[in-house]
């Protein structure tokens, strides 16, 4: 008897966990996995196509985190990614440090940038937040690109060959892939945990009404400073993936173009999801790819999937997720209702009776 | 017995087809005879320099109608040549994504490109890990890519230091400038150019009296204008397009009374043919720069300006980027044609041995390359003037053959380069 109870809750824990959501994630992942396996010339696909992907939806993902439970929309992550990567060039490049070192220092100064970023800008909301993070990047662009003593001005720091860390060597492009696709899943881990934990519970409490939260006794500026601390390390991870997929880090990474770029990958893949943001980052590295070969005016077609995307899927593409299982159920349920109709009324009454049944 | 014979007899076969398999693939493959030669285009289509494509098409169109072929392709002893293009913006990033497309997912034998130095530096970067690949340059001119040790990677115009040879000297010997001010956009290009122009004037004996390096983009240069100290000589204008145009006009506006000294970009058409009237202080304007005045004249300059005006979408006259995509383009031509469209093997040594060996008379002088595949050109001075009608134009003032690349790359300085 107890043993059968033991089943039924094992079944249950492992029921929870088989959600739509984490069985598509969990294909997304396999997808991923198998990616260098499948596509005929991996030295093209999987550095232009596959990584680039990998570091857009990292970013974006802090952008779509911020967005999603803390109610706010920063367009600094772009930098927070780019100030990680100079960081990585800086200290492994201009003072020769280990690079082990270098990554780990340069996390803690992307994520310390986002912390004062969070000091300045965390009492501001809506608009307001979004002007002064798209200010205080510029600021950055602007420093990046003149203070030649640190970022080497608009050379910027090259070459920033890809590491071999000892346990793996990095130089070959499917370990990087890989090595690139575990930070990506990890990074989703972080915010899908932290979103379930206390914090991440308060802190969609802080979104939804901060006046509420401020009476209960949380201090509502620290709890978004956290986060946005939070979204800054995982923009900052973001940063590790470019800088060794550029091999180079120079202003461009920061610049309005790049940050926009971000925006758009979160908005196309969806901005109310942090997965989704892969698709719009494999959205948008294929047409940067391939735009060109089918038309000059390549910019006007990626503007036009953009704004088709705004248009017809205001969820992202992985809205698409749900109109489909609508557009699927409903035909279900026409053709459940069709076949019903066909159906003598008693085998009808005996099905529902049976049903019940079952029920109980 | 019999099933034993099979079970060995199998796998003996196997590797006998495999191994005759293998062999043949070699032979057909790695043999060395090119089939076809795939060619990658590198040049900008968006952004500050969105022309690059039109003026890179115009240049290859005037190069490959002379072996009657046309932009997207021809033919060279039997083995038929395709032309592939790939767009860019100008940035370091958008040409590290073209180039890897080109090599790795298009299979080119030669890239070809790119055309801004931002650009350039990355692709030689790039060039270096492809090392089966062979480069040649389009337009971009930082000193440092032929000095980076990229032996695939082929240069056939001068470097932005190189523009500025003879400059400095003629400032100072021949228009007696002894003190300039330099103000010169912050950014890779001004630093070889200026650095260019200024280690040669400090080396004759001149000395700098400030630098402003101003961002790219800048429009008010009031505040610079004043800094200018009074027992100048002359000013450095080390800005381009746009930049150069409100520089000249404000320096109308603020009464700058000094000669000034322009950097390669500096007096193109867009300065000159700005809507304030410059005249006053661009009038006598000297310059360096792999481009002759309008009044140079060749049979192969004249050629190629007759061939270039046929192009569909060219510019009145050709602009900095076509003469140097033509030089490029039809130097890399002239060495398929050397080795009759085969690369050789292994890493297109024929045809990199061609290239080396190369010399030729282009439309602006002799070309060869010297031992880090960077071209040694000829390069020309000229001077502002006013025409007949009242507009400006240029005058060339001297043409220096033969000159060669120093070995210094330079970055953003004070004073004079060190």
């Amino acid at each position: 008897m107890s043993s059968s109870k033991q089943t039924s809750a094992h079944s249950g824990t492992w029921k929870r966990w088989v959600t739509t959501q984490n069985v598509v994630v969990a294909v997304v992942i396999v997808l991923g996995v198998i990616f260098p396996l499948v596509v005929d010339r991996p030295r093209f696909w999987l550095p232009n196509i596959g990584v680039r992907t990998l570091w857009m939806g990292t970013i974006a993902m802090s952008l779509v985190f911020l967005n999603k439970y803390v109610g706010l929309l920063s367009l600094a992550q772009m930098t927070f990614a780019g100030i990680c990567s100079y960081g990585i060039g800086y200290f492994s490049v201009t003072m020769g440090l280990p690079i082990i070192p270098s990554i780990i220092l340069s996390l803690g100064v992307g994520s310390l940038a986002g912390y004062i970023t969070a000091l300045i800008a965390v009492r501001t909301k809506a608009i307001y937040f979004m002007m002064i993070t798209l200010a205080l990047s510029q600021v950055f662009y602007s420093w990046a690109s003149q203070a030649i003593e640190v970022t080497n001005a608009r050379r910027g720091i090259a070459p920033i060959p890809r590491p071999n860390l000892g346990f793996i060597d990095l130089n070959d492009i499917t370990t990087f892939y890989y090595f690139a696709l575990f930070l990506a899943v990890l990074s989703y881990v972080i915010f899908r945990y932290t979103a379930k934990s206390q914090f991440g519970l308060a802190i969609q409490g802080i979104k939804d009404s901060p006046e509420r939260m401020s009476a209960l006794g949380y201090n509502v500026n620290r709890y978004r400073t956290a986060a946005l601390t939070l979204a800054a390390f995982v923009a900052s991870i973001g940063g590790v993936i470019l800088v060794f997929d550029r091999n180079q880090v120079d202003p461009s990474f920061v610049s309005l173009d790049s940050t926009l770029n971000i925006l758009v990958v979160a908005v196309v893949g969806g901005i109310g999801s942090l997965g989704g943001v892969f698709i719009g980052g494999l959205v948008f590295a294929l047409l940067q790819n391939f735009a060109q070969d089918f038309t000059d005016r390549y910019m006007t077609l990626t503007g036009l999937v953009f704004i088709g995307v705004l248009l017809f899927f205001p969820a992202g593409l992985v809205g698409l997720g749900p109109i489909i299982r609508r557009l699927f159920s409903k035909r279900a349920k026409t053709s459940a209702s069709k076949a019903s109709s066909d159906t003598p009324t008693v085998e009808r009454r005996a099905g529902t009776h049976n049903k019940k049944g079952q029920h109980k | 017995m019999k099933s034993l014979l099979k079970k060995r007899l199998l796998p003996v076969v196997a590797v006998a087809a495999a191994a005759g398999l293998a062999l043949s693939g070699c032979s057909a493959g790695g043999g060395g005879e090119t089939k076809e030669i795939k060619i990658g285009v590198l040049a900008t289509d968006k952004g500050n320099l969105a022309f690059g494509m039109d003026e890179a098409k115009a240049a290859i169109g005037v190069s490959m109608a002379a072996i009657g072929g046309t932009i997207d392709g021809g033919e060279i002893d039997g083995v038929p040549v395709t032309i592939v293009y790939e767009g860019t913006d100008g940035t370091s990033a958008s040409a590290q994504t073209a180039v890897k497309k080109l090599v790795e997912n298009d299979g080119v034998d030669i890239v070809f490109g790119p055309v801004s130095g931002d650009e350039g530096e990355t692709v030689v970067q790039y060039a270096l890990t492809t090392p089966e690949v062979t480069y040649v340059n389009g337009s971009a001119s930082p000193v440092g890519m032929t000095l980076a040790g990229a032996d695939n990677f082929f240069r056939f115009h001068g470097d932005s230091a190189m523009w500025m040879g003879g400059l400095g000297d003629y400032a100072y010997n021949d228009k007696g400038y002894k003190k300039i001010y330099a103000i010169a956009e912050d950014y890779s290009f001004p630093y070889d150019n200026a650095g260019g122009f200024f280690s040669e004037f400090c080396a004759a004996g001149g000395s700098v009296t400030g630098n402003s390096w101003v961002p790219v983009g800048t429009t008010d240069y009031s505040s610079i204008i004043a800094q200018i100290p009074a027992d100048t000589d002359a000013v450095y204008v080390g800005l381009g397009g746009a930049d150069a145009a409100s520089f000249l006009s404000q320096a109308v506006t603020a009464g700058v009374k000094k000669p000034l000294v322009g950097g390669t970009i500096a007096v193109d058409t867009t300065a000159l043919s700005g809507d304030a009237n410059i005249a006053d202080v661009a009038v006598g304007t000297i310059a360096g720069g792999p481009v002759p005045g309008p009044d140079y004249s060749s049979p192969e300059w004249q050629a190629f300006v007759a061939e270039y005006a046929k192009q569909p979408k060219a510019f009145p006259s050709p602009s900095i980027f076509s003469i140097l995509y033509y030089n490029s383009f039809n130097s890399l031509l002239l060495a398929l044609e050397e080795v009759k469209g085969q690369l050789g093997s292994p890493d297109q040594k024929d045809l990199r041995a061609a290239l080396t060996a190369l010399e030729w008379t282009s439309p602006t002088g002799v070309i060869k390359l010297d031992a880090n595949r960077q071209a040694i050109v000829d390069n020309f001075l000229i001077e502002v003037v006013q025409g007949a009608d009242g507009k400006l134009t240029t005058k060339q003032i001297s043409q220096t053959s033969g000159v060669k690349q120093g070995t210094k790359t330079y970055d953003r300085f004070e004073g004079c380069p060190n």
